[in-house]
């Protein structure tokens, strides 16, 4: 099997975003998680099977800080890597408005699988942000099927929509040299 | 005499089949009593192979997840209700899938993190080498984490930095939010060129052209390490049968 020189650099620096931004968000204490950015632009920039590769690798690290029992979620970092490669051949990071759209699809997409998983898997107790507001809404007398749903939704369509701004923003700012380089970022902003 | 811990010593590969299989049984284990019995088996392991760090460390993950699934299941769960000297009724149901649930995750996390703690890149990519994996997945995994070390410590200092320029990062959640591009944006234009600039590297040293490489000091596989992959490999393979032919 060969693998390209561009694919050996990026993916390790992918991955390590999605595992240092992650920490960053969660320092900030911002209700938003950022932990796929890095899988997001290396499907936008090398395409499917390489955001694949790079959603699993980060799924694989980021359980030796906090454990394998989330490892099905890795599915949700598959999805993203197709809907961003998706949209990236849509021009879908173009301008703000476009991101927006298609941060909010992906994000109606992934918090729709991620709800099956954390229902079935967990029945809506997998830590963090989205289980908090999980146990709010059962508190409320809301059935568990549907706080689970509501709260992986809404916190996913929040966060995709933000870190597919921040992509379309970051691909606007790359310098020209890189940018050359990946024929399909230049397409996704519109150039 | 090599006063290494146990794990460590180990052949790379050793340590990740006996996570793996203690992670197969966590899920494989029907019964809240034989996953409890895992996790302290789990935890004893760790303890002798040099990993007890990962008992303490998955404890700070396990305790706020157990406590979030009480809330959920035993507090707020379904019918039928026991009395209880506080909260008023649990869940009866819902307290039996906590214990298991908790136990099950306890075990999952001691393993992953034990492996964590025992787990050297650099002996790692030597022995896939060796064995003649793949050298460009092999490379990846030891690239990523040397990459998120390095980013973890530019993104620390960049935090700083931006400190020092009045950045703020507390306070009410726009203030927050403001902080967000100051703190990753510089960070990820960063690391694209660093990754560029290394494309390049990698090219001119050939790390992309096939071919076997030869490892220049793989780890010792022992009969030992073999013995306890196949003792790993076959108890999950019999707790397996078993949960098959006890349905």
């Amino acid at each position: 099997m060969r693998i390209s020189p561009r694919l050996l650099a990026l993916v390790p620096v992918a991955v390590a975003i999605n595992l240092v931004v992650g920490g960053v968000v969660r320092e900030l204490a911002l209700p938003v998680f950022l932990d796929t950015l890095g899988t997001m632009l290396v499907a936008v920039l090398l395409g499917v099977g390489a955001g694949v590769f790079t959603g699993t690798l980060s799924q694989l690290f980021s359980g030796l800080l906090s454990g394998y029992q989330y490892l099905p979620f890795v599915v949700i970092q598959w999805l993203i890597a197709l809907l961003a490669a998706l949209a990236a051949r849509r021009r879908g990071f173009a301008g703000p408005w476009r991101a927006t759209a298609w941060g909010a699809a992906c994000g109606l997409a992934c918090g729709s699988v991620s709800a099956v998983i954390s229902y079935l898997l967990f029945r809506g107790g997998t830590g963090g942000g989205v289980a908090a507001i999980n146990a709010l809404l059962v508190s409320l007398g809301i059935d568990l099927r549907t706080a689970v749903t509501i709260g992986s939704v809404t916190t996913d369509v929040l966060d995709k929509t933000v870190s597919f701004l921040t992509v379309g923003i970051l691909l606007r700012r790359m310098p020209l040299r890189i940018l050359g380089r990946f024929p399909a970022a230049a397409r996704a902003i519109g150039q | 005499m090599n006063r290494m811990a146990p794990g460590r010593r180990a052949h790379p590969f050793t340590p990740g089949a006996v996570a793996l299989a203690v992670m197969a049984l966590a899920v494989l284990l029907p019964d809240t009593t034989e996953t409890t019995a895992l996790y302290l088996v789990t935890c004893l392991l760790a303890v002798l192979v040099g990993a007890s760090r990962a008992v303490r460390l998955a404890l700070a993950v396990i305790v706020p997840l157990g406590a979030l699934l009480f809330i959920m299941q035993g507090i707020f769960g379904a019918e039928p209700r026991i009395a209880a000297p506080v909260f008023g009724t649990l869940s009866q149901p819902g307290l039996a899938w906590t214990a298991s649930q908790t136990s099950r995750l306890a075990a999952i996390v001691t393993a992953s993190i034990g492996f964590a703690t025992l787990f050297d890149p650099h002996r790692f990519l030597q022995a896939a080498i060796a064995r003649r994996w793949p050298f460009g997945v092999a490379f990846l995994v030891v690239a990523s984490l040397d990459a998120a070390e390095r980013l973890g410590e530019q993104a620390r200092r960049l935090r700083e930095a931006q400190r020092t320029r009045g950045v703020a990062v507390r306070g009410s959640l726009a203030i927050r939010a403001r902080a967000l591009p100051a703190l990753v944006f510089p960070l990820l234009l960063t690391s694209l060129t660093e990754a560029d600039d290394r494309a390049l590297a990698l090219e001119t040293r050939g790390l992309a052209l096939p071919g076997h490489r030869t490892a220049l000091d793989p780890p010792a596989d022992t009969g030992a390490d073999r013995a306890i992959r196949w003792l790993a490999a076959g108890v999950v393979i019999a707790a397996g049968v078993w949960r098959v032919v006890a349905r």
